[in-house]
């Protein structure tokens, strides 16, 4: 154990900044520059990316030039590429993000709005069930190591690394929707649901769709997540303040999960970290295969369509998430660990 | 005193009454043939409203709630006024050869309950000739003077002059908008209206919800005049994954999948007894476009692609048959002009250019094109007959088709890149000329007169991206437009004049497949667009399911 006497802090003065704010503000800052950085990126390397974006609304019709120019100029593309960034960036000072070329007339930010819902629950699903199926797991794969259960875990840990979710996506639909018909195929809902429909109803039809995409995008992960637990389990297990906590006679089930598991959580608050921004960025894949109305389809899409205003704001989505769970991931760091605080 | 009851009506009485009751109720009984249907489609129909300039999934999902005054029979000749079915217009009649005269019928209604009259139809032809609206729909009502309400119910539409599909465009390019509603709207604002998020028809179907990136759902126009729609609910659900489409369909989550791919769908529904396949012939047309002009400079022309004897020879070294069974099976038929299985040109067009390798040899080495350093490619001057054939990534049957193409010209010492571009490129590069080869795919109009877009010096500076100009040809074509005197004759001019050109190896108009469950009735599909007859489908009342709501 770490001895010796508390460090001695200074005592602050009114209206100055602690240095946990100090560092807080400076990693805000930095978010914050960081994010912007990344707009300012995308905006532009979208636009370098060959491609019209016209090209999805003349589909296999025959279109003009004439139209073809018209609909530039609906969509500001016959503008400057500076103007066009000023343009965004007025947008943007008044929450607006623009309107969507494919899916003209529709403003972004709805469109945003109306795939994020979806795109959180099964994020939010998925990153559910990593932590507390993987953690549970990596812990006791740890504490039997060497085991039968061990072992097994470890070969299907291995086996669900290198499974590409989009593959077993498609197995899982062709033996549990099409030949089994378990669960549905696709979707988010029962297209044909009443409107009255109870809460009760709807809850378990949305569970009943959720179930093979989640559980898709579940098992590769939580296969990473358990190796990891289990690797960080063990590093801990050797160490003095381990047994020395047995040593004083707790319960084994304290030691592990009070002394031990909190010692493991800087990785996983790390993988964590990495995994957030899986929430708002969806699966393009997994979502393409279940037909499901997130924003990892949304974005496909206006890839292939060069959306440029619905691409940029789904961009812009995932890089704040992005920054957003860097920075959460540095405050939980200071949370979980002391020594981080002081540093 | 009141007249005695004969015994003879009194026993006749009691099994009367249990006759009448017992056919009450069994009346009663009697299954419904009403239902529901689940369709998917490949595109989000997000704003179904025929003004707006939108994608092939609006169009198709306007046919629902938006009629036309009139619309092409099936299997008619668009150039026959008599061949037409009424919607808005109950009947019509011509004033001279200039002049068409439409009734409206007068039970025709908007969904808000308001009649649909002469003045709606005047201002949605008013709003659809403005090219600042939509230059290309304005373009194709160019020929329309004057269109004038003499009654709440006479709409007289007067043309610049006389021409054989002057019913067709008074018809078909125009779905008329309640004007009670919109005339307000000036156009630049109207896609964001109100109107626009919550339309209101005059079909069979009117509007209910729309869930976006889910789906669409639209409900029976109870009191439509050309009778109450069998099927109650429509929804539409999209997936621009062709796999989770079919996915959908055999899971049972939808009842019909339009647009199914011919490689992979008809094979996967073998044998399920749930579904038939109905195949329609279509207004698509696939072919390979030559560029007449060099690779990306219309300046100058293309250095191998702008003689038409090497364009022959291309042609003749090209062995359709195995090509499109391989990849269409039966679902396909060969093209020999820019006609489709659904044009009512189609038995004009003269037989094309015959698969006859030894013949194509014979013509490229007349050409000088001969293979000098014996590397298996024909040149001449120096230059190796290789051409870049610039191919769209996400046809999964442009993408079957264009190996073996590749290996029959291999075979005839032509030299073919692939260059597979997804969708976004591949616009931009054709539009720009940057292609020698364009392995194109295009829905047609309806009328053959559409080929002017593609096929004329005047399209250059439009759809016709391969800049194919021969003034010879465009005299025929518009003779064969314009002339109300055998134009039979004339079109089978244009056609055979277009096929000496060869500005394309044209290959096939594949046929429009659509899966549907086989407990709907009456199912007709017209060839140009899937949902204009849903209205008429109904449900076998001995096979409902659950979605099909109340049985009685």
């Amino acid at each position: 154990m770490v001895g010796g006497s508390p460090p001695a802090y200074r005592a602050r003065r009114p209206g100055r900044l602690t240095p946990v704010s100090r560092w807080l503000f400076r990693r805000l800052l930095q978010a914050a520059l960081t994010f912007a950085a990344a707009v300012v990126l995308l905006f532009f390397l979208m636009r370098l990316a060959p491609g019209d974006p016209l090209s999805r609304l003349a589909g296999d019709r025959a279109i003009s030039e004439q139209e073809l120019e018209f609909l530039r100029r609906r969509f500001g593309l016959n503008q400057p590429l500076v103007t066009q960034f000023r343009a965004f960036l007025g947008g943007i000072a008044q929450g607006d993000l623009g309107v969507s070329i494919e899916h003209y007339p529709e403003k972004v930010t709805s469109l945003l709005a109306s795939r994020l819902p979806a795109t959180l629950l099964l994020g939010g699903t998925v990153l559910l069930l990593n932590f507390i199926v993987g953690v549970w797991l990596g812990v006791t794969q740890a504490v039997r190591r060497g085991s039968r259960f061990d072992r097994w875990m470890t070969r299907l840990a291995l086996a669900g690394y290198a499974t590409p979710s989009f593959w077993l996506g498609l197995v899982l639909v062709a033996f549990v929707s099409l030949r089994w018909h378990l669960l549905p195929a696709a979707q988010m809902t029962d297209p044909l649901l009443p409107l009255d429909a109870s809460p009760w109803t709807r809850a378990v039809d949305v569970l009943r769709h959720l179930a093979l995409p989640a559980l898709t995008l579940s098992l590769t992960s939580i296969a990473i997540m358990m190796r990891h637990q289990r690797a960080a389990m063990l590093s801990v297990f050797r160490l003095d303040y381990v047994s020395a906590a047995r040593a004083r006679g707790l319960t084994e089930r304290r030691v592990l999960w009070r002394h031990a598991w909190r010692n493991t959580l800087a990785p996983m608050i790390t993988l964590l970290g990495l995994w957030l921004p899986i929430l708002v960025s969806g699966s393009i894949f997994v979502e393409a295969i279940f037909n499901w109305p997130g924003l990892g389809s949304l974005a496909n899409d206006a890839i292939a369509a060069r959306d440029y205003p619905v691409l940029l704001g789904t961009a812009m989505l995932v890089s704040g998430a992005v920054v957003l769970a860097g920075l959460l991931a540095d405050v939980g760091y200071t949370i979980a660990d002391p020594r981080v605080r002081q540093e | 005193m009141p007249r005695e009851v004969p015994v003879i009506a009194r026993r006749l009485l009691v099994p009367a009454l249990l006759l009448a009751f017992a056919t009450v109720a069994s009346a009663r009984q009697r299954p419904s043939d009403h239902g529901s249907i689940v369709i998917v489609m490949g595109g989000e129909p997000s704003t179904p409203v025929p003004t707006l300039l939108g994608m092939k999934a609006n169009d198709d999902v306007s046919e629902l709630m938006f009629l036309r005054l009139a619309r092409p029979g099936l299997g008619k000749s668009v150039s026959d006024e008599h061949g037409y079915e009424a919607e808005l217009a109950r009947s019509w009649s011509r004033r001279d050869s200039l002049t068409l005269v439409f009734e409206l019928d007068p039970r025709a209604r908007w969904h808000d309950g308001v009649p649909v009259t002469a003045r709606d139809i005047v201002w949605s032809f008013e709003r659809m000739r403005d090219s600042t609206v939509d230059p290309d729909r304005a373009l194709l009502l160019r020929h329309i003077t004057t269109v004038t309400a003499e009654n709440d119910h006479r709409v007289v539409i007067r043309f610049r002059r006389a021409y054989p599909e002057q019913f067709y465009d008074a018809t078909y390019q125009v779905q008329p908008l309640p004007a009670h509603l919109v005339d307000t709207i000036p156009p630049a604002r109207f896609a964001g209206s109100a109107f626009v998020q919550h339309p209101i028809g005059n079909g069979p179907y009117r509007w209910s919800r729309r869930e976006p990136g889910r789906q669409l759902e639209l409900v029976a126009n109870p009191g439509f005049f050309l009778g109450a729609p069998k099927l109650d609910r429509v929804v539409i659900l999209f997936s621009r994954d062709p796999d989770a489409r079919m996915n959908m369909l055999l899971d049972g989550s939808v009842d019909a999948y339009e647009g199914m791919s011919a490689i992979s769908g008809p094979k996967r529904l073998e044998g399920n007894p749930a579904y038939r396949i109905e195949s329609q012939p279509s207004f698509d047309l696939m072919y390979l476009l030559f560029n007449q002009r060099a690779y990306g400079d219309r300046s100058r022309p293309h250095p191998i692609l702008a003689d038409p004897d090497v364009r022959r020879a291309l042609a003749m070294g090209i062995n359709r048959v195995p090509v499109l069974r391989s990849t269409y099976g039966a679902y396909s038929q060969g093209a020999d002009a820019p006609v489709t299985g659904a044009h009512w040109t189609r038995s004009l067009v003269p037989a094309g250019i015959g698969y006859d390798p030894a013949g194509a040899r014979a013509l490229l080495q007349r050409r000088g094109w001969i293979d000098h350093d014996g590397d298996g490619i024909r040149d001449k001057d120096g230059v190796p007959l290789n051409l870049r054939l610039n191919l769209y990534s996400g046809s999964a049957e442009r993408g079957l088709m264009a190996p073996q193409i590749q290996e029959q010209l291999r075979q005839l010492g032509v030299g073919i890149e692939i260059q597979r571009l997804e969708g976004a490129v591949w616009f931009a590069r054709r539009n720009k000329g940057e292609f020698d080869i364009d392995f194109s795919g295009t829905t047609m109009d309806p009328s053959p007169n559409g080929i002017v877009q593609s096929w004329t010096c005047a399209g250059r500076s439009g759809t016709n991206v391969g800049q194919y100009c021969d003034p010879a040809v465009d005299s025929l074509i518009e003779r064969a437009m314009t002339s109300t005197r055998n134009p039979e004759s004339n079109w089978r001019a244009a056609y055979a004049a277009l096929q000496r050109d060869v500005p394309a190896i044209f290959l096939a108009s594949p046929r429009a497949l659509f899966a549907v469950h086989t407990r709907y009735r009456n199912v007709t599909i017209r060839p140009e667009s899937f949902y204009g007859s849903i209205w008429r489908w109904s449900v076998d009342p001995r096979r409902r399911i659950a979605r099909d709501g109340p049985g009685a």
